[in-house]
């Protein structure tokens, strides 16, 4: 009986957990605005998300125990993360371009290359996270890395411009139309030997 | 009071075989040595740190120790190897020998335990250190491999239980564990389908077009879906509702089976027109594992625990 008990503890602090994370995610898609509920409802999800965020310790410092403790049994069970795959709607994908340049003037254009298809939906998923962080200096340095590992395979290159975009996919009706895929320019970087970047323009 | 309780207890720890846990160990098995032999080229390289690698590794640790530092990742093996004098390339293709043994273990069911927690471990190390490029499939590996390390080790198939003679596990127990595995997947359904109910393009196809076309999981060329275009909507309203469903219907006797093969075919589905071949497998052996043996009348074959009490409400 004693063993049961242990067990439903566990158990209930395991699901308050799993439904706390989930129910988060929820609520900030519905308070950015992003679900078909109407805006009247964003600034009670955002309380809602606050509580929640709350209740995973969000609220406590960076450095507390708890906080940390809570962290690290989330990572460890797979459970740091809501179950909204492809949703409230299917998201943009993105693309990067390399334009390598090569001492004699030559160009040359090449996308983050992998062996395996496998790995292939591994790097989409890292050019999505570039897409969708919103702090400059992180998105220019996994660039960077980009390039540069693009680099390593082509050691004559003098500089390498990045462009990084989204792709538009057209809808159902605009297919038929004859519209294809386009790329929407999102920002460029140039670099060099140097290993200085440059970011050339955004829009 | 009382009888809640009781209730409780009765419905979490139901006497059940333990068919579901062999399904789950030998699934899980599978996928992680067809999650390693996927990255056979590419696993130097996704998990190197800077100078080597696509991405660096270290970026990623060092985002993962601003959540926690106790968070397990190749770092650490790294650190370790270097300590007797190993390189990173070395380090990082004994974790990928190690992984398949793991995986080859646990489908044999040759040291159930240690296979799980050394799958587990190394799973983790590669799906944190390689946050920016993990995805779906490595949060559904952890939480598989996390109940099988947690779970009642070794089943009756296993060769442990046939060579070290272990004693078989408390009926109890094995049915508490496969309680956790099916409400779990009860609430990633429901979270799924309810998130997406509350986006517009699931009611009218747009996003079954979008993910379909969308890189790199445009594998059906588009004039094949457009001739399909009317089909979209009644797919996307149909995946909603199998997946906000899930958690009801997977319960009730009458809809079990037919929602199961729901789901599973979905998920095929997703495997073949998407390219997420991994993804499927994961989600194929969860749903098999967790509401499997109920309803394929396997359970209780050759066991007298089985025939006592199904692992089902």
């Amino acid at each position: 009986m004693r063993q049961k008990s242990v067990y439903l503890a566990c158990f209930i602090l395991h699901f308050l957990l799993i439904i706390t994370v989930s129910f988060r995610e929820t609520l900030w898609l519905v308070a950015r605005g992003l679900t078909i509920f109407p805006s009247s409802s964003k600034s009670y999800s955002a309380r809602a998300e606050k509580a929640t965020s709350a209740a995973r310790g969000h609220n406590l410092a960076a450095s507390s125990a708890l906080r940390q403790a809570l962290a690290t049994y989330l990572h460890l069970a797979g459970i740091e993360r809501g179950y909204g795959y492809f949703a409230p709607n299917v998201p943009e994908s993105y693309k990067l371009v390399l334009e390598l340049h090569y001492p004699d003037g030559r160009l040359e254009y090449q996308l983050p290359r992998v062996n395996r298809a496998a790995a292939g939906l591994r790097v989409a998923g890292l050019l999505d996270e570039i897409g969708r962080t919103r702090y400059d200096p992180l998105r220019e340095y996994m660039v960077k890395m980009l390039a540069y590992s693009t680099w390593r395979e082509n050691p004559d290159v003098t500089m390498i411009r990045a462009v990084f975009g989204s792709i538009s996919l057209p809808s159902i009706s605009e297919f038929e139309h004859g519209k294809r895929e386009s790329y929407e320019f999102l920002y460029a970087y140039d670099f060099s030997r140097t290993d200085e970047a440059t970011e050339v323009e955004t829009p | 009071m009382e009888t809640w309780r009781e209730r409780i207890l009765q419905f979490l720890f139901p006497a059940g075989s333990d068919t579901w846990l062999a399904i789950l160990r030998l699934g899980l098995g599978l996928q992680v040595v067809l999650y390693a032999l996927s990255l056979l080229n590419d696993w130097n390289y996704l998990f190197a740190a800077t100078g080597s690698g696509l991405v660096s590794r270290n970026l990623g640790e060092a985002i993962l120790s601003l959540e926690s530092p106790f968070v397990p990742r190749l770092g650490w093996l790294i650190a370790l190897g270097a300590h007797v004098g190993l390189g990173e390339e070395t380090v990082l293709s004994a974790a990928w020998i190690c992984l398949v043994a793991a995986g080859c273990g646990l489908l044999a069911g040759l040291f159930c335990r240690c296979s799980a927690i050394l799958a587990w471990f190394l799973h983790l190390c590669a799906a944190k250190s390689g946050a920016f490029v993990s995805y779906g499939v490595d949060n559904f590996m952890t939480i598989g491999l996390f109940y099988l390390m947690l779970s009642p080790l070794p089943d009756r198939y296993s060769l442990d239980r046939r060579w070290r003679k272990f004693r078989p596990k408390d009926p109890q127990v094995l049915g508490f564990w496969r309680r956790v595995v099916q409400l779990h997947l009860c609430v990633i359904y429901f979270f799924s389908g309810l998130t997406k109910c509350l986006g517009s393009g699931w009611w009218d196809g747009i996003n079954i077009w979008r993910a379909l076309t969308r890189p790199p999981f445009n594998i059906i060329p588009p004039e094949i879906l457009v001739s399909w275009k009317y089909f979209l909507p009644v797919l996307g309203i149909s995946i909603c509702l199998i997946e906000a469903g899930y958690p009801v219907f997977i319960w009730l006797k009458k809809t079990r089976l037919i929602w199961l093969i729901c789901v599973l075919g979905m998920h095929i589905a997703i495997g073949l027109t998407m390219g997420m071949y991994l993804f499927a497998l994961i989600m194929i052996i969860l749903n098999a594992a967790a509401f499997g043996p109920g309803v394929s009348g396997m359970e209780g074959k050759g066991s007298a625990l089985g025939r006592r009490r199904p692992a089902s409400v």
